[in-house]
């Protein structure tokens, strides 16, 4: 039997540039995933992938997810299939408040699973319940989606969007980048709140310490010129810390 | 209090009068005449025949208008702030979609000393549809103390719709500010793809998008009933376009 999500000898480019070059990884529900390596790897990249931005042109391999093939679903579809990115740079989006997006998106998958659309009630509850332990505040869910806010607290929000949606498989794209320790924290406590045998995290970051004490990863993969070099276990973490990616960089050329 | 109005085609203020006004149906014509002192805040839906709106401003008085244009006849505006110290602020709505065609033609005219005039005019145009928007500012010679501005946003929300739009800005004094723009864009592909990453579907987040676009100018409509149904009669119009 396959894995919960099978990737297999991915490729994609950018206009001409090819930037994932036969990347192959694989993640069980469960677990937690980090992708590492220098900047130009493709780790954004296989990000955008596996969500669908039609920025980038995937020529070649599959991607299988809970047994459905993800390179074949629009981009909603595939968040309705339980696929969620916490973007690096999250969007602004003017005119439109935070709990509107949400009830949008909250309504927008309900109604594809044949669910009821939530009344206002509960859709407030589910809000409320989340955002205090986030520790956002009602002011900031009133206003338009990531307009003037910090760094710390859109990626605060992007961890909101996470647990209101309560998402199967959850990218974290430099979810770290950006925050002081104490969001940092609060960050980690999202995620590690919403950890469950049934959910599975795809964390990309360069911060050890943060992966180490908040992440808790189950599997890393090195990603170098679009491919995973190598894999490990938290061991692997250690030594990145002391001799960073060059080893991988130089195979990767050879 | 709100006042309903229909095709109205001569409404006189009294001096020192306060009035809202909503005008859902129009006439050919408009002709109004704000007196001393008056406030005025009006609504209006154009949604038919060609249509002459023309507006007198005296002193100290401030009219306010906001117009939802939906692509059927030309609308055409004219403000003339006749005496010192009037106000004029005449936003602009308007959606079109399928093949519709239309002018909209504006015409501020500051003809006394220290007056000020704001205009923001918003589009949304779909389908095949084509929008024209003249705005005029005429700020004629040895006036003083002016404060002008207009605005002009529109999306394109098809590759075959298009908009045309003619700033004319005549300025023959110097005691002027006078600030203007246009700018004609499509919808923001990064906007899109972020909230169908969040399971929205595309038409959804586009109707989304546009409607935020279009509600920077019904948001500043105070009375929430007004608001809302200005809002829903714009969603009306853009229904077949985005």
């Amino acid at each position: 039997m396959s894995a919960w999500l099978e990737i297999k000898d991915l490729h994609a480019k950018v206009g001409d540039k090819p930037i994932l070059n036969g990347l192959s990884l694989s993640i069980n529900a469960g677990e937690v995933h980090v992708i590492m390596g220098p900047n130009g790897s493709g780790k954004s990249t296989l990000s955008n992938v596996l969500c669908g931005n039609p920025h980038y042109e995937v020529t070649g391999g599959s991607v299988i997810f809970k047994g459905k093939n993800l390179l074949d679903m629009t981009v909603e579809e595939r968040a309705r299939t339980g696929i969620f990115l916490a973007f690096q740079h999250p969007i602004e989006i003017p005119g439109v408040s935070m709990a509107t997006f949400m009830k949008y998106a909250l309504n927008s998958q309900r109604k594809a699973a044949g669910e009821k659309e939530l009344d206002a009630v509960s859709f407030m509850k589910r809000i409320k319940i989340r955002s205090q332990a986030l520790e956002i505040s009602d002011e900031m869910l009133k206003r338009p989606v990531n307009v003037g806010f910090s760094g710390g607290e859109k990626k605060r929000l992007e961890v909101f969007q996470m647990a209101v949606l309560e998402p199967d498989f959850c990218i974290l794209d430099e979810m770290d980048s950006g925050l002081d320790v104490d969001a940092v924290k609060v960050a980690g406590n999202g995620v590690k709140i919403m950890r469950s045998p049934q959910r599975s995290f795809l964390v990309i970051s360069h911060n050890i310490k943060f992966l180490k004490e908040q992440i808790m990863p189950d599997k890393i993969h090195i990603l170098v010129h679009g491919r995973v070099v190598a894999e490990g276990d938290q061991g692997l973490l250690d030594k990145i810390d002391r001799s960073g990616f060059s080893e991988y960089q130089k195979e990767a050329v050879a | 209090m709100v006042e309903e109005l229909s095709k109205t085609s001569v409404l006189t203020i009294s001096p020192g009068q306060s009035a809202v006004f909503v005008e859902k149906q129009l006439g050919e014509k408009t002709e109004i005449v704000v007196g001393a002192g008056a406030h005025i805040r009006h609504y209006r839906l154009h949604d038919g025949q060609d249509h002459m709106l023309s507006v007198r401003i005296e002193q100290g008085a401030s009219y306010e208008v906001i117009t939802l244009h939906r692509g059927n006849g030309n609308l055409m505006l004219s403000f003339d702030l006749a005496q010192e110290n009037a106000f004029c602020r005449s936003d602009i709505v308007y959606v079109l979609h399928g093949k519709q065609e239309s002018l909209i033609r504006s015409n501020v005219r500051h003809n006394a000393d220290n007056t000020v005039s704001r205009q923001m005019v918003k589009g949304a145009v779909g389908g095949q549809a084509f929008a024209a928007f003249e705005g005029g500012v005429f700020i004629p010679y040895e006036r003083k103390k002016i404060d002008g501005a207009q605005q002009h946003r529109a999306l394109l929300l098809s590759p075959d719709a298009a908009v045309n739009a003619v700033p004319q800005l005549e300025i023959y004094a110097d005691d002027v500010k006078c600030a203007h723009g246009s700018a004609i864009g499509s919808l923001n592909k990064d906007q899109l793809y972020y909230l169908r990453t969040r399971g929205i579907e595309e038409q959804e987040a586009r109707h989304l998008l546009t409607q935020a676009f279009l509600d920077e100018v019904f948001d500043t409509i105070a009375e929430e009933d007004i608001r809302e149904e200005f809002k829903q009669l714009a969603a009306e119009g853009l229904q077949n376009g985005v």
